[in-house]
């Protein structure tokens, strides 16, 4: 009896399944998949590249990046730099509103970046502006005034910043999401709800209609963004986290964009729908250089040039390009001529010069954290090493948070990481390996490198900062390698065709302002 | 009988109070913090964020105020997700996989009772082969595998049903088959082998020499004592099956709870990994309840708290 229950509600269900097949795909409306739940919309707390994405649409910020990554006036409508490179003045854009019509003022900067800043709120980026005057001193609680902090609103339209050193960059950094502009009376009002839907006011191409937490969230066009009005009436964000997922359904036109899952690259590779997009975003390994048999220069030259990165895209095939030297192509200042190239007699021969036998070298550990591309790469430069080098290593994986905890109390003899871009500008990728970056986990320190990195941030002549980065890549890539870059990655989307203008940036952020769907 | 379900929902408290403590010291002990990312904080940002989710007192104090505001009925603050309580989380995911979960247990129990039933009265027939090998695969796929199996069928290959998402119950299809799959399988092997045993017992050829129908014969003697060792399968399975499948709530994209139980882990938010785990507890405390009970009507000779005279 039951059995004939089951038969009938699988019959009306497979009856109803053939009726809205035939359904069509909303005009106006974008199907994005974001693949996770965004931890925040709060700009101020917001870390991770989901909220991010999410928060971009929402919101604007001083500057934006042009097609060239270099910062573009946004609700900046210009800036001025004092003559020391320490003060930037930022005119606002008149005629900007929130989406509840309140303009855009001045000072709701000097409140975000109160916020920000303030111990109590604890926001992790807080650091990005410890560039600017006092900044640090307040978010560590030494310094109680916030009035003694660089930055002001003297009027309505004008944003003065006084920074501790001149950093060039620094138009740059205003277009990264924590310094967004603020509407204290609301976070006042709603507390931690401020980004609920229904309270959330923004200045963006979009507002926030619906989240529904875990499953999607809902943007719908802002009637009063000061650009006009985007094309798109809506975009419906899902959290699809399975990628094979989401492209089952991009095949069934339940989705209009999604990432591509590495092992389908290939076979989406040859389709119109198919889309690649290099990312600023950097793949290396780091040596602990603390320790034998790493704590010696020419051993840590000889495993790099003992690295064939020509085979890493045939192995990963994400559109991986190989890059030897540390900032990645598309950002101002890198050059492809740097680094280290595979060479294994060279590497051969610094082994013995450096004493070291390598049939007598206890297995060499590579610690990479649970991820099939890690291990790929992992098993990859195992045999590099024992063929090149005659060396043997052992590879080992950890869960994430192990593998970070290990890394900063004490790092592996190698390990992997990545980087990707906050800002386009070197500085965010050769700060990390300067003796007071808390993100170099290889105890490498070299004065001459430090103090290259820091004037190449403050100086403003082009010719001259590429000298200096040269310089520097020349110390971190060829001479003392603490680290090995060994590729760049993309990202690979499919995208439908009733979608048109959706250009992603090498940042990994994505702007659909100028989007349209069929 | 009301008593009885009273006391034994106390008895519950001491259960959850375990639970609570093995999870935040089992939780304690393993490396890495929820602060811990690919870039590392500078040190008064980290000094500002344990200070902000009273993670700077000593793992005796933070155990004390957590026991204290457990009892309170406060799990606390998602360090994952900013501004959001656990028990806000769980208020909207839980409905989700109690609704999923639902659907699959009832997919399993009648499904598996049915087919159990079916096999074991027709021994050594076709139909019996047929559930044999059908049980044997539902019991030894894994879900991902059954699951995908069912996308590239109905979702991609016939395109009859949505590969994923949560937007009525057309899109619970699939997820519910798949999490029904290897209970519904065990429970017929299960039901199977019960009613083979059953059938051979004197009561059964008693009652059929009486001349009892052959329907009633299976309804009331052979199905009613066939269920009892089924039934101390269906607690458990219940809990299990209510509280989501991390899995089947990834490859369906189902906003449920089930993801949490890694997740949560994964990223160190360990209040929400207290609280779902002690929504698991809950639950099969609850559901073994459940079972007691229903144990108690099937079998007459196991009539529990009997204490009126």
């Amino acid at each position: 009896m039951p059995k004939r229950g089951v038969l009938v509600a699988w019959a009306a269900v497979l009856a109803l399944a053939c009726v809205r097949g035939s359904e069509r795909a909303p005009a106006r409306e974008l199907r994005i998949n974001l693949e996770t739940e965004p931890p925040t919309l709060d700009w101020n707390l917001a870390t991770d590249g989901v909220s991010i994405i999410a928060i971009e649409q929402l919101m604007r910020g001083l500057t934006r990046l042009g097609p060239d990554l270099r910062p573009e006036p946004d609700l900046a409508e210009r800036w001025e730099v004092s003559s020391d490179g320490r003060t930037y003045t930022f005119h606002l854009r008149p005629g900007v509103v929130w989406s509840d019509g309140v303009p855009l003022r001045a000072q709701q900067f000097v409140d975000s970046w109160q916020r920000l800043l303030a111990p109590a709120t604890a926001a992790e980026y807080a650091y990005f502006l410890f560039g600017v005057k006092n900044a640090r001193a307040y978010n560590a609680g030494k310094l109680a005034d916030f009035s003694e902090v660089g930055v002001r609103a003297p009027d309505d339209a004008t944003l003065v910043v006084e920074l501790d050193a001149p950093a060039v960059y620094f138009p740059a950094l205003v277009n990264f999401t924590v310094t967004f502009p603020l509407r204290r009376d609301l976070v006042q009002r709603w507390g931690d709800r401020w980004t609920d839907p229904g309270k959330l006011v923004t200045l963006g191409p979009f507002v926030l209609d619906e989240w529904r937490h875990e499953y999607r969230l809902v943007l719908r066009a802002n009637e009063r963004y000061w650009q006009g009005r985007p094309p798109l009436d809506r975009i419906t964000a899902y959290m699809v986290q399975e990628g094979s997922t989401a492209l089952v359904l991009w095949e069934q036109g339940l989705l209009d964009l999604v990432h591509i899952p590495p092992l389908e690259i290939r076979r989406y590779a040859t389709r119109p729908e198919y889309l690649r997009c290099p990312l600023l975003r950097g793949y290396y390994y780091g040596f602990n250089t603390r320790k034998p048999p790493f704590d010696d220069a020419r051993v840590r030259r000889a495993f790099a040039l003992a690295i064939d990165r020509s085979q890493f895209p045939a192995l990963l095939r994400g559109g991986e390009l190989p890059w030897s030297s540390w900032i990645p192509p598309g950002m101002p200042h890198a050059n492809a001529a740097l680094g280290l190239r595979f060479d294994p007699e060279r590497a051969r021969a610094l082994l013995r010069e450096a004493g070291v036998d390598p049939a007598r070298l206890p297995p060499v550990q590579i610690v990479y954290n649970s991820d099939p591309t890690h291990k790929l790469v992992a098993e990859k430069v195992q045999a590099f090493w024992r063929d090149n080098l005659g060396v043997r290593v052992e590879l080992v994986n950890r869960e994430w948070k192990v593998f970070l905890k290990e890394l900063s109390t004490d790092a592996p003899p190698v390990f992997r990481l990545g980087w990707g871009a906050d800002f386009p500008d070197p500085d965010n990728f050769m700060n990390l390996f300067t003796s007071y970056s808390e993100n170099n986990h290889t105890g490498w320190a070299n004065p001459r490198y430090d103090d290259l990195v820091q004037r190449a941030a403050r100086e403003p002549d082009t010719e001259e900062r590429q000298r200096l980065y040269d310089e520097a890549q020349r110390i971190l890539c060829e001479q003392d390698v603490p680290m090995v870059p060994l590729f760049v990655v993309a990202a690979n989307f499919a995208v439908q065709p009733r979608v048109h203008g959706f250009r992603p940036t090498a940042m990994d952020r994505y702007f659909f302002e100028q989007v349209s769907a069929e | 009988m009301i008593r009885y379900a009273l006391g034994r929902m106390l008895a519950g408290i001491p259960v959850l109070w375990v639970v609570a403590t093995l999870t935040f010291a089992l939780l304690r002990f393993l490396p890495g913090g929820p602060f811990d990312k690919e870039r590392s904080l500078p040190p008064e940002i980290m000094r500002n964020l344990e200070r902000r989710y009273a993670l700077d007192g000593t793992l005796g104090e933070q155990y004390v105020d957590y026991l204290v505001r457990l009892a309170h009925g406060d799990l606390g603050p998602s360090y994952k997700y900013v501004g959001r309580d656990v028990a806000d989380i769980l208020a909207d995911s839980v409905p989700v996989s109690l609704a999923l979960g639902a659907a699959a247990f009832a997919l399993a129990v009648v499904g598996g009772i049915g087919l159990g039933l079916a096999a074991g009265a027709r021994r050594d027939t076709a139909v019996d082969r047929a559930v044999a090998l059908g049980s044997l695969v539902g019991v030894s796929a894994p879900s991902f595998v059954i699951g995908a199996g069912l996308i590239l069928v109905f979702g991609l290959g016939l395109g009859w049903l949505p590969a994923g998402l949560w937007e009525g119950p057309l899109y619970a299809v699939l997820p519910a088959c798949t999490l029904a799959a290897l209970p519904m399988a065990y429970a017929a092997q299960l039901t199977r082998a019960q009613v083979v045993a059953v059938m051979d017992q004197d009561y059964v050829r008693t009652a059929r020499a009486l001349g009892v129908p052959e329907a009633r014969v299976r309804r009331r003697h052979v199905l009613r004592n066939a269920l009892l060792a089924v039934m101390t399968y269906f607690g458990p399975l219940l809990a299990i099956l209510l509280t989501g499948s991390f899995v089947v709530e990834k490859i369906f994209a189902v906003p449920g709870m089930g993801r949490f139980f890694v997740t949560a882990v994964t990223n160190r938010d360990y209040p929400l990994v207290l609280g779902v785990t002690l929504v698991y507890a809950v639950l099969v405390v609850v559901a073994n309840l459940i079972v007691d009970l229903a144990y108690a009507w099937l079998d007459p000779r196991i009539r529990v708290g009997n204490t009126e005279r």
